[in-house]
């Protein structure tokens, strides 16, 4: 079991990889044929490498290469976070994720809680390359630094701790489909 | 029932909508006694097969949920109890309804969309089997309101039903065995199917979900035997598409015209413009029509789509070979508040003015109940049926509303206090009709919303909606209303009031009784005459299914509900009724802020007996 769990996870990693070693050509317009270097995602001369992830490794499991850790360069920067907002309602995430993330067809992002990890590289991948759940895939749809923009947003947004109801607390408002 | 009152003392509170009118309503001050029924009515087209099954999503071609089961009776319903229950695996909204054929029950799940056969002849109801479709995982988001399914169809020996990630399939009854699998959506544009099909002359008629994401919506057959598509009616686009041609003769003239479908339209925003097919259809054999109704337009910010927006928001009339459009009403016209026309059309004969009618009745979402002549499509009479203040009524020479300016949004007019809400005076949970009474029992909601629209850019299978509409309890601090009414004069009967929208469909017998259930999990029985509740019992989790009757092999009558709250209720206002997601917690909803007290997610099938 745990086996099938890596296998498949390094699978997506590959095919997530893959992908981003294509040139950018997002909202930003890249020109055609000039490699853009993703911020911080991916080597783009070495499509091979493994991007690992440890949690997800046996202890002892041997390492083939450097890992490659996602950083994000806007992190925790304040004007990110409002473009990011922007982007947030400008690219439908809106309805599915519910005005200030607080849920809807897609889980919340109030809750301080994540479904596919909440660091700034798994909310990265989770945009980038889609999830199961219905999560569309934005790599190469939109800007890597739109992307990053908008893992600067939706993890602003994670307020205390929800997770007891006592149906005193705070409410939210909220449109049907 | 003390904490129920102080429920109702709260949504007082929240009730701060005004001018809006209110159905007539003819209980004030009336005794059980004087309460009125309409005589000389007749459903269309009987039930199909015995009367103890129960063959077709609603028993009949009419859509009637009327059975002529009468063993459950006002006098003894009080001594009901539960006489088994099926666990069917999957959480999440369980609208929709069994099928019963030959001591086998039919159920299909919400998504993955998993059908069951349960043998009723045993003791303890073991499977007969159990079918598993292929059926993406993609599909879950991108389906607006919850992955529910509406169920399956039976004919020929088959079982036919729709997977939410665009597929129809046909398993064999006997066996489980698949015998096709037709793709018929496209999910990377947001097409997604929750319908229930019918069959009609050989052919499984099908249409797709995904108003809210953009989607061309559609209409198709699809051949029994082979899963061949026959034919498909797309409901906007150019008259070829749509299928108007020479059989189009519809009741009112503006209704007419060369590709109405595209030309109310800017440019080309009608192939993105919604009018998707997720309700409910009926059939009139002698007509050979099929009636159904459209989605609203795409997007909901109308600054986007100005014009009519032919034929989204619309009652559909289409031959049942070809599928050509023969007439058509629009109940909302460049609809401006989401009020899809896909509920039920309910086919039956009504004394209206001293003449016997052939009508098509339908509750609509913009809160009028429509008599419509279903031969020509001319509109009888039109009331609402619930609080409504978008309208001054309904033009019956035009067929148009006369809505009012102060109720319209566009981009930075932020609009106030409109009711119904964008739920609608009633959603999909299906009426029924009782020849007996001549009444229609009818599920309703009572919400009003705030509605602001926004720019919104068309992104393949993403939602395209453009506008923030948050909801709140209706004016008389219920939300919800489970009331009989006369459709050949548009006023109420009676009416029992609920502390949340009735989001369960109505099911009524020859016993004279009335079953629906409650969003805060009540299966109730009511008399159909008085609307007395006889019994209720709390069955867990909300209950968004369909109530349906059968007789047993040992020849008594059952009652069978599901229970799971879901669908727009349960996923979306509601907001923090799940309890299997702990990478999601929700906040409660300002609409509903107090349903999570009463009610969590639940996937049950429960059977009732005397």
């Amino acid at each position: 079991m745990r086996i099938g769990v890596l296998l498949h996870s390094v699978a997506v990693v590959f095919a997530a990889h893959a992908l981003s070693a294509c040139s950018d050509s997002g909202a930003q317009g890249a020109a055609a044929g000039k490699q853009v270097r993703a911020a911080g995602y991916s080597d783009g001369g070495d499509s091979l490498r493994l991007l690992t992830h440890d949690e997800n490794l046996p202890a002892g499991f041997p390492l083939t290469g450097q890992p490659l850790v996602l950083r994000n360069p806007h992190e925790g920067d304040k004007a990110a976070m409002t473009v990011g907002a922007q982007l947030f309602i400008a690219y439908n995430c809106i309805d599915c994720h519910g005005a200030d993330g607080a849920g809807a067809v897609g889980p919340s992002f109030q809750d301080g809680r994540w479904h596919f990890g909440g660091t700034a590289g798994a909310v990265f991948e989770s945009i980038y390359q889609g999830r199961p759940d219905g999560m569309p895939s934005w790599g190469g749809r939109i800007s890597n630094d739109q992307i990053w923009m908008l893992t600067t947003y939706v993890r602003s947004l994670a307020k205390s701790d929800i997770s007891t109801e006592n149906f005193t607390g705070e409410t939210v408002e909220r449109t049907g489909h | 029932m003390k904490s129920t009152g102080l429920l109702f003392v709260a949504m007082l509170a929240t009730a701060c909508t005004k001018g809006e009118k209110q159905p007539a309503d003819t209980t004030r001050g009336a005794s059980a006694a004087n309460l009125r029924t309409v005589s000389g009515t007749k459903i269309a087209f009987p039930h199909a097969g015995p009367p103890g099954e129960w063959q077709m999503p609603a028993g009949d071609y009419s859509s009637s949920r009327y059975s002529e089961l009468a063993s459950i009776t006002p006098a003894n319903a009080a001594s009901l109890h539960v006489s088994w229950a099926f666990s069917t695996g999957v959480l999440r909204g369980h609208e929709g309804q069994p099928l019963v054929i030959n001591n086998t029950m039919y159920i299909v799940t919400p998504y993955p969309n998993v059908s069951y056969a349960i043998d009723l002849a045993q003791p303890g109801q073991p499977l007969k089997w159990k079918f598993r479709p292929e059926n993406s995982q993609q599909a879950i988001g991108k389906a607006c309101c919850d992955v529910v399914n509406r169920g399956a169809a039976y004919a020929d020996g088959k079982i036919f039903y729709n997977l939410l990630d665009g597929h129809t399939v046909a398993v064999d009854a006997a066996t489980g065995r698949q015998l096709w699998r037709t793709k018929m959506g496209d999910l990377v544009k947001g097409e997604t199917i929750t319908m229930a099909p019918i069959v009609v002359k050989g052919k499984v008629i099908v249409g797709s979900s995904g108003g809210e994401m953009g989607v061309r919506g559609w209409i198709a057959a699809l051949d029994v035997a082979t899963g061949k598509e026959v034919w498909r009616a797309y409901n906007i686009g150019p008259d070829r598409d749509v299928k108007v041609g020479p059989k189009f003769k519809t009741f009112y003239a503006h209704d007419r015209g060369k590709d109405l479908g595209a030309n109310t339209w800017p440019g080309d925003t009608w192939k993105t413009g919604g009018g998707a097919v997720w309700g409910w259809l009926s059939y009139d054999p002698d007509l050979n029509l099929i009636y159904h109704g459209t989605s609203n337009p795409g997007p909901w910010n109308q600054d986007q789509r100005l014009g009519d927006n032919k034929w989204t928001a619309a009652i559909l009339a289409r031959d049942a070979d070809t599928g050509e459009m023969v007439w058509a009403v629009q109940t909302s016209p460049h609809d401006l508040w989401d009020y899809d026309a896909v509920n039920e059309n309910i086919l039956v004969d009504l004394p209206i003015k001293g003449k016997t009618r052939k009508v098509l009745v339908h509750f609509d979402r913009n809160g009028f109940e429509y008599t419509i002549d279903r031969a020509t499509g001319e509109i009888i009479l039109a009331e609402p049926f619930v609080p409504m203040n978008w309208s001054d009524g309904i033009d019956l020479s035009t067929g148009r509303p006369k809505g009012k300016p102060e109720k319209m949004p566009s981009e930075g007019k932020h609009v106030k206090d409109i009711c119904p809400s964008l739920e609608g005076g009633k959603n999909q949970q299906p009426a029924a009709f009782s020849p007996q009474t001549g009444l229609f029992y009818v599920p309703t909601v009572n919400l009003c919303m705030d509605f602001e629209s926004r720019r919104v850019t068309y992104i393949a299978g993403t939602p395209f909606i453009g506008a923030n509409a948050p909801e709140k309890g209706g004016p008389g601090g219920y939300r919800g209303e489970f009331m009989a009414w006369d459709a050949t004069t548009g006023t109420k009967v009676w009416g029992i009031k609920e502390p949340y929208p009735v989001w369960s469909g109505a099911l009524v017998t020859a016993g004279g009784v009335v079953f629906y259930g409650t969003l805060d999990g009540w299966f109730k029985a009511a008399d159909a005459r008085t609307g007395k509740v006889l019994w209720q019992f709390k069955v867990g989790s909300g209950v968004v299914g369909n109530p349906v009757t059968y007789t047993g092999p040992d020849g008594k009558q059952y009652v069978a509900i599901y229970a799971g709250i879901g669908g727009d209720m349960g996923l979306l206002i509601a907001g923090d009724v799940a309890a299997n997601l702990p990478y999601d917690v929700r906040q409660r909803g300002t609409t509903l802020p107090d349903l999570s007290r009463w009610t969590s997610w639940g996937g049950y099938l429960f059977v009732f007996s005397l």
